[in-house]
């Protein structure tokens, strides 16, 4: 295993254990991760999106780790999933983009929310990568507050038809399904649908390829205009859908958190090869004080963050034990909220600092660490901006009443 | 930066016959991928222009490779060492042939690279030199097998 990793999986094992079909799990994450390397870079420089990823996680048995068992999966706890993307994170965000949506946001949502008809008929495929989620919250005039979203649904016989717009969809143009909120055209409620992307009406308008980062990773405006969807595609509860947007935002920030971490161990392994190999005023420049003062940047904030991601993901296994109980909802929200600010500012301060260090070859997409500069950035904003989550994080200290976001 | 490499290859050519071959620049010369005015010097030594395309980014890099039978029937070493495109080579490999009338090939190769290639980082050279390596290998199993 990748030295870091291993010292992370290391460290879990010793504290909280780890079992063999766990370890197993980090084991092909960790194969993965080496194989990604080449493939992401040479498309990262040429500014394309990368399908390899979907092949070499499939090839790994990677779609479906949180997926249970019975229907395919690695039946992964929270915990081994954060360190599986923690692994695949040292590749890079556009890496760690997909496998969240694919698995924290999509998979998790129709095993937590999903009738057993739903999970009998996403979720295996989901595992074999036969099927590839997107999820689709945000919309034009809808982004830090979901629940102004515009995409409509009217009731027609065999069940629904959705209309709208849906902006900056991560694996919009390659998912087989979309998990679309709306609300009724003529009433209250937001209510979650599994799309069939095929349906007539459905289309992506646009790849959204001037992002200044995140070029391996697919990002488009979705239109839905009159996609007709079956009433068994409802997910959840009518008029409930939020809770499960939200539900899933907790899965996808705790991935999110994890990515960050593996991105920070990449910036700390360049950094350190760079600099204690190039030499300037005639000795490495690892042995200048200023250089060392950016190592230990990176270093502190990786440890600091590790725990924080941890931390969370083993409140969520303990909610995941117990949905019913509103304490370990409200734990597990808060410390996954916690987690993806710190480690989403943390990785993008290291690798600005790892940038730094590499000189002007760093300001270069050839240097290994540049991505991480301008991936990491978006991890400030999607899933819940650092200005939301410190709402959040906040009126979980004072208490819902002072909520700024009512 | 440092990078090494190891792994084994078998050919269906006797051991002696490989060891003649793989030592021979002129038939190293033929297996090389993507190089240009190839020129053997002597009987242990060719310099050649090769070309070496990481995504987007070509560079090409003048190497001259040398050729020492340290210990033969076995053992060889292949240095090749040069430079081009703000960047500097030296790859040090050996190779080790076990084996009667099909052969088993044993190798490492160390490489030290310095300048604009080396700041694109080991974990990202290692893995494009072991695709690289794959197709250097798979060209010169083929070649032996044909002449042998």
């Amino acid at each position: 295993m990748e030295r870091l990793f291993q010292s992370s999986v290391d460290e879990v094992t010793r504290l909280l254990g780890l079992a063999k079909p766990e370890v197993s799990v980090l084991e092909d994450a960790d194969a993965a991760a080496d194989e990604l390397v080449v493939s992401e870079y040479e498309k990262y420089v040429e500014r394309k999106f990368n399908p390899e990823v979907l092949a070499v996680l499939k090839r790994h048995d990677l779609m479906g780790v949180p997926v249970e068992e019975k229907y395919g999966g690695r039946g992964a706890r929270q915990l081994v999933e954060s360190l599986t993307l923690e692994r695949l994170g040292q590749t890079g965000m556009g890496v760690i983009t997909f496998a969240d949506v694919h698995l924290c946001l999509g998979s998790l949502a129709i095993q937590d929310w999903g009738s057993d008809e739903q999970k009998e008929r996403y979720l295996p495929a989901a595992a074999k990568g036969e099927a590839v989620f997107a999820y689709g919250l945000t919309e034009p005039e809808a982004g830090s507050d979901p629940a102004s979203l515009r995409t409509s649904y009217v009731k027609d016989g065999s069940g629904y038809r959705l209309t709208g717009s849906k902006y900056l969809i991560s694996n919009g143009s390659i998912a087989t399904n979309l998990i679309a909120f709306a609300r009724p055209a003529d009433g209250k409620g937001i209510t979650a649908f599994i799309v069939d992307t095929k349906k007539k009406g459905f289309s992506v308008d646009m790849r959204l390829e001037e992002k200044i980062g995140l070029f391996t990773s697919d990002t488009s405006l979705l239109t839905l205009d009159d996609v007709q969807v079956s009433k068994e595609d409802l997910l959840g509860v009518e008029g409930k859908g939020l809770s499960v947007a939200y539900s899933a935002l907790i899965n996808g920030r705790i991935g999110i958190g994890s990515g960050c971490l593996g991105v920070m161990e990449d910036c700390l392994n360049q950094v350190k090869e760079r600099t204690t190999t190039r030499v300037q005023h005639g000795k490495e420049i690892a042995r200048h004080q200023l250089i060392q003062k950016h190592v230990a940047f990176i270093e502190s904030s990786l440890e600091s963050c590790r725990w924080l991601d941890y931390r969370a993901a083993i409140k969520k296994d303990e909610y995941d034990k117990d949905r019913t109980d509103p304490v370990l909802r409200a734990d597990a929200d808060r410390l996954s909220a916690v987690a993806k600010y710190m480690s989403s500012r943390s990785a993008f301060e290291s690798a600005d600092r790892a940038v730094q260090c590499f000189g002007g070859f760093g300001y270069s997409i050839m240097s290994p660490v540049a991505k991480h500069f301008l991936d990491s950035r978006v991890a400030r904003i999607y899933e819940g901006t650092d200005e939301i989550m410190e709402l959040k994080i906040a009126s979980s200290v004072l208490g819902r009443e002072f909520e700024a976001y009512r | 930066m440092q990078l090494h490499l190891e792994g084994s290859n078998a050919m269906n050519a006797p051991a002696a016959r490989v060891y003649s071959l793989l030592t021979d620049p002129s038939f190293v010369a033929k297996t090389l991928p993507d190089a240009e005015d190839v020129h053997v010097l002597d009987g242990s030594s060719l310099e050649a222009r090769i070309k070496l395309r990481i995504a987007v980014v070509s560079s090409a890099l003048k190497m001259k490779l040398t050729i020492d039978r340290t210990s033969p029937p076995g053992r060889a070493t292949l240095v090749a060492e040069g430079s081009g495109s703000g960047s500097h080579m030296k790859i040090t490999s050996v190779f080790e042939l076990t084996g009667d009338s099909s052969t088993t090939m044993r190798w490492s190769a160390d490489a030290e690279i310095t300048g604009v290639m080396a700041g694109m980082g080991s974990t990202l050279l290692k893995g494009f030199a072991t695709k690289k390596v794959e197709e250097i290998f798979t060209g010169i199993t083929t070649a032996v097998e044909a002449a042998a």
